[in-house]
């Protein structure tokens, strides 16, 4: 009886207690004799039920009492109203314990097990739960008896719905009552119940929750639901297509070889193992993409059966980002020759989102492969070089165009009611007084209005958005870090939204052939986002940011040349996502924090030694297992890829030793730290 | 009522409920928030003398649990050795206490008879055996069982010398088709508890056949809500008990590792980021943990929750020095743990609040195994 005050026992008062304690021990040891003899007469029944008006928690009282009423009903005859007695009885008792104690489990489970029976009429729970849930307005047992009971009862989830309206209408910090309603309105959102379409039903829920918003903006419960509710505006569950490479319609030239991967025209690709990647990009992670899923018909020879990768990690099964190689150099001479490829996505069933939702509807795109037969001039084994000859990207952006442009025809189709709720909702969100959470609402409402607007009007909100995630980042220090992020992922978004925007950011790479290179330095960015938009990259500069791990870059499968160079990055495991890019070649990770500590407490998206354990296994880390363990992070990451340039200068963990190891682990290297290596 | 309103289970929350009436006229008359605490640190030596106390003599307030005797118990002792103080309990004698709640088959035939052959939750659901041997509505309970192995690991009594046979054959005859655990052959409402019970069981005992693994992890799967966190059975409020018995059971099962979170989102059988995300949220403006959404702060979460977080690896992101305020402030000047700060003490927030220090690492506590919600032992038992 905690929180209730203790007084001092009077000496009368303890006798009584000694009294009742003798009394209660005596019951309780009848009871065991009477249970353990298979006893059900009356008077024994009698004295479980003594026992549980004292103490509801006896659960050993209860299932005597199931045995006993097995054993009565066993003995009558199919008499209904006989059983009815029976059965009555027990509920009488379940509902005085449970007015005892209305969160006892025993009493709850039996009342169930009786009902479950089925001779009971069901008519008088809801209003016995009525009473209980008056009482105790979140109690869980309540509202999980009260499912229980709708769905014995087969009592509509339209009658309930109406049970949410009236206990969030008399009190709107109610999270169980909200809790229930969004899982009775999913229910019949996904049934499409009549009067519940989402188009009608969702604006409908906006303005019950802005009641609850708008009265007492300091109550959690209703902006969860707002949270909920947001979701199901923008949110489709079907897997969608959102990007691939090459993109429809687009003509990419392939070329033989070419040492540091870059080219002066976005739409030129060389590699010196003759394979290009055709990568596929949804909106978020499914399974099953495969030669049977995919069919790919074009004349290239040697791509019959391609193999589908997913980019995550080992042993996994889905990704939002999946990739084919596809051979462009066969023994067959093929050069000077354009190529069509035809790729076509769902024509048989299997591709599921780890929610178990299907991929739409069969999508298919065309693509032209011109294949050389030169070895593009670009090709050098120079140092690349970061730091200067950056001039402004002055090609047409007809170019970039067919490369960022994604196909509308995917988009979804009742996206106007969807437009119109997020409007409303943002007009009203502007009215409230500044607070935080209504900031942080206002910035998520605008950000989902920017995902499913055109194209011409993003820009406007981006800018809105970035402002208000600044006002937040200085009124409430705490979240610091996630405001960061949101503010990161937004600008990203900013900056794809338009090819204007976008080629804004592009450059020619002075030194390296008039090569591409996407410059997003020097804006604070501390996540990585929209890396569907861009797909096409294989330069990339991301140096003078405050990015704490590349999550997110593993989907750019074209990348061949990536600064991080003054970044936040504590260790090599923040690097994992790079082992995914077959075509990296350069990378320059200078002037971080990496090996500064021993573990990397800022990041949880990191691995640890223990899981991977292979490396006692393969030849390096068996002859040198000291710096394998000493170094096993690096060594994870830097043994998957097939780097010729280096930047490790300005961590802690660089010098001699750590050369060496590299020296050892990455044997293509050519250029460590700026130095050309004797080989 | 008592402060574990949860029978027989050794998992328990939800106590009495803050809306409740009776807490209002509380406010005025005894229960003064600002009722100083005893200290602003963790007082080891009140803890010690509470927990002795306790061993020694059960106040009347616990009346109502004496079914949960092996729970109670397992609060006293386990606590003890938190506190680096088994010595103050005889190890023979708990050993020998424990072991003799153990129920055992006639035969090993009547082992497919769909009974449960564990522990008894006490002496008044235990019948006394015959000369028939007949035990056939044995009332041995998984949460009771789940505490007697408890009790026998800390106390470093050898696991391997109980008859685990036949309570693992047994046990298998609780799991229902949808995976989830009964907590008594002769009936009773399945839920995560269980199924979390039968997991440690296992572990502790070194042998899973005791349960179907897969199907198990489906059942908990369904549980999982669209907030991230879990509830005690499929479709209700997530709940920071239900989330605890989950996530420690996959953990056990080996379902889930250490990098839970380091995985990429998308490859996992659940979703770690919204399970961060909700468990994050659970920490109040207080510093301290609630079980659900928008109640108060209460000891016993900092546990469930904080062992959740530690299990997924988020535990860096927890203001832990808030929440060492709030548990100080919960903190009895009597020893032990109240609910809600200035309450009384009982055991069960008692120990949770010592499994909460250890798992923020307070100087001078055993090292805290959230995953069974025990002190980490090493080389101890099996």
């Amino acid at each position: 009886m905690h929180g209730r005050p203790r007084k001092a026992y009077k000496p009368e008062e303890e006798a009584a207690s000694a009294a009742k304690a003798a009394k209660l021990r005596a019951l309780q040891s009848q009871f065991m004799s009477n249970h353990h003899n298979k006893i059900y007469t009356k008077e024994a029944v009698d004295l479980s039920t003594k026992l549980l008006e004292i103490n509801p928690e006896a659960y050993t009282a209860w299932n005597y009492r199931k045995l006993a009423v097995e054993d009565k009903l066993s003995r009558i005859e199919s008499d209904p109203d006989l059983i009815k007695t029976i059965l009555d009885e027990e509920l009488r008792v379940v509902e005085s314990a449970l007015s005892q104690n209305f969160k006892s489990y025993g009493a709850w489970h039996h009342r169930k097990w009786v009902l479950s029976k089925g001779h009971s009429s069901v008519g008088n729970e809801l209003q016995l739960l009525n009473k209980f849930q008056k009482l105790d307005t979140r109690n869980f047992h309540a509202w999980n008896y009260r499912r229980f009971v709708v769905e014995l009862t087969k009592r509509s989830e339209q009658d309930e719905l109406k049970y949410t309206d009236d206990m969030i209408g008399s009190d709107f910090s109610n999270y169980s009552a909200w809790h229930n309603r969004s899982v009775l309105l999913s229910s019949l959102l996904a049934r499409k119940a009549d009067g519940f379409l989402p188009n009608k039903k969702i604006p409908d829920e906006y303005k019950l929750v802005q009641n609850a918003i708008f009265t007492d903006e300091d109550d959690q419960s209703g902006w969860f639901y707002h949270l909920w509710l947001l979701d199901q505006t923008v949110n489709v569950e079907t897997p969608l297509l959102t990007s691939s490479w090459p993109s429809h319609g687009s003509r990419i030239s392939l070329y033989a070889g070419c040492s540091n991967g870059s080219f002066s025209k976005l739409t030129t690709f060389g590699s010196e193992s003759g394979y290009f990647p055709l990568v596929l990009n949804f909106d978020q992670a499914v399974g099953g993409v495969s030669s049977s899923t995919v069919t790919i018909d074009t004349e290239l020879k040697g791509n019959e059966d391609l193999v589908w990768e997913p980019v995550s990690k080992k042993n996994s099964h889905v990704s939002c980002v999946w990739v084919a190689r596809l051979k462009y150099i066969s023994s067959e001479p093929c050069f000077g020759k354009e190529y069509k490829v035809k790729v076509k996505i769902g024509n048989s069933p299997g591709i599921v989102s780890s929610r178990g939702c299907n991929f739409s509807a069969s999508y298919e795109f065309v693509f032209t492969a011109h294949v050389h037969d030169t070895v593009e001039e670009s090709s050098q084994e120079g140092i690349v070089s970061w730091t200067d000859g950056f001039d402004i990207w002055d090609a047409e952006s007809k170019d970039l165009n067919a490369l960022t442009t994604l196909d509308r025809s995917n988009a979804q189709m009742d996206s106007k009611w969807r437009q119109e709720a997020i409007a409303e909702e943002i007009d009203l969100f502007r009215e409230l007084p500044d607070s935080k959470i209504g900031k942080l609402t206002l910035a998520r409402l605008l950000m989902a209005k920017a995902m499913i607007s055109d194209d011409a009007v993003k820009g406007v909100h981006y800018n809105e958005i970035l402002e208000l995630y600044k006002d937040l980042m200085a009124l409430d220090s705490s979240h610091y870090q996630y405001y960061k992020d949101v503010h990161s992922v937004a600008l990203l978004r900013k900056v794809t939204s338009s090819t204007e925007d976008l080629s804004g950011h592009l450059f020619r790479c002075r030194n390296m052939n008039n090569s591409v290179c996407l410059r997003l330095n020097n804006l604070s960015l501390s996540r990585i986002a929209s890396v569907e938009k861009l797909l096409f990259v294989q330069m990339l500069d991301l140096s003078h940011n405050e990015l704490h791990s590349t999550e997110g870059l593993g989907g750019m499968q074209l990348l061949s040349c990536l600064n991080l160079s003054h970044n936040r990055i504590r260790s090599f495991s923040a690097l994992d996502s790079l082992r995914h890019l077959k075509q990296l070649r350069v990378l320059d990770v200078s002037h971080n924090h990496i090996g500064e500590h021993s573990v990397d407490t800022t990041r949880y998206l990191c691995s640890s030694p223990l899981f991977n354990s292979e490396w006692t296994q393969d030849e390096v880390g068996r002859q040198m297992p000291t710096l394998v363990t000493k170094y096993w992070d690096a060594y994870f990451v830097l043994r998957d890829l097939n780097l010729k340039q280096l930047d490790i200068t300005g961590n802690v963990i660089a010098g001699d030793v750590f050369s060496s190891f590299v020296l050892r682990v990455v044997p293509k290297l050519v250029w460590l730290d700026g130095k050309k290596l004797e080989i | 009522m008592s402060e574990t309103d949860v029978h027989g289970e050794a998992v328990d929350w939800e106590s009495e409920d803050e809306d409740s009436d009776d807490s209002e006229e509380q406010e005025e008359g005894y229960t003064s928030p600002s009722q100083p605490p005893s200290s602003w640190n963790f007082d080891k030596d009140r803890h010690l003398v509470y927990l002795q106390m306790m061993y020694e003599l059960l106040p009347h307030h616990y009346q109502s649990q004496e079914i949960n005797r092996l729970t109670l118990a397992h609060f006293i002792i386990s606590g003890l050795h938190f506190l680096g103080a088994t010595d103050r309990v005889d190890k023979d004698v708990v050993a020998k206490w424990v072991l003799s709640f153990q129920a055992f088959p006639s035969n090993r035939a009547s082992l497919k008879e769909g009974e449960f052959y564990g522990f008894y939750g006490s002496r008044s659901s235990q019948f006394p055996i015959d000369e028939n041997g007949d035990l056939t509505h044995n009332n041995s309970h998984l949460a009771s069982t789940y505490c007697a192995l408890a009790i026998l690991k800390v106390i470093g009594h050898d696991l391997s010398t109980i008859d685990s046979e036949s309570l693992l054959l047994s046990m298998k005859n609780l799991q229902q088709d949808d995976g989830s655990f009964m907590p008594t052959h002769t009936g009773g409402e399945t839920d995560l508890r269980f199924v979390y019970c039968a997991a440690a069981i296992c572990d502790m005992l070194g042998d899973w056949s005791g349960m179907d693994k897969e199907k198990a992890k489906n059942y908990i799967l369904n549980c999982q809500s669209y907030d991230g966190g879990f509830g005690l059975i499929p479709g209700s409020e997530s709940h920071g008990g239900g989330t605890y018995c989950a996530i420690a059971s996959l953990r056990l099962m080996g379902f889930i590792g250490a990098d839970l979170l380091s995985n990429d989102s998308s490859s996992s059988i659940l979703d770690p980021s919204l399970l961060l995300n909700w468990s994050l949220q659970r920490q109040a403006s207080d510093g301290g943990f609630q079980g659900r959404t928008n109640k108060r702060s209460d000891t016993c979460y900092a546990f469930w929750i904080g062992a959740v977080l530690k299990l997924i690896g988020g535990d860096a992101f927890i203001d832990k020095i808030a929440l060492r305020q709030f548990l100080l402030s919960c903190q009895s000047k009597y020893g032990g743990f109240s609910k809600y700060p200035g309450a009384l003490p009982d055991l069960y927030h008692s120990y949770y609040g010592y499994t909460a220090f250890s798992f923020l690492e307070e100087p001078g506590l055993s090292p805290l195994c959230p995953e069974l919600g025990l002190p980490l032992l090493t080389a101890l038992g099996i």
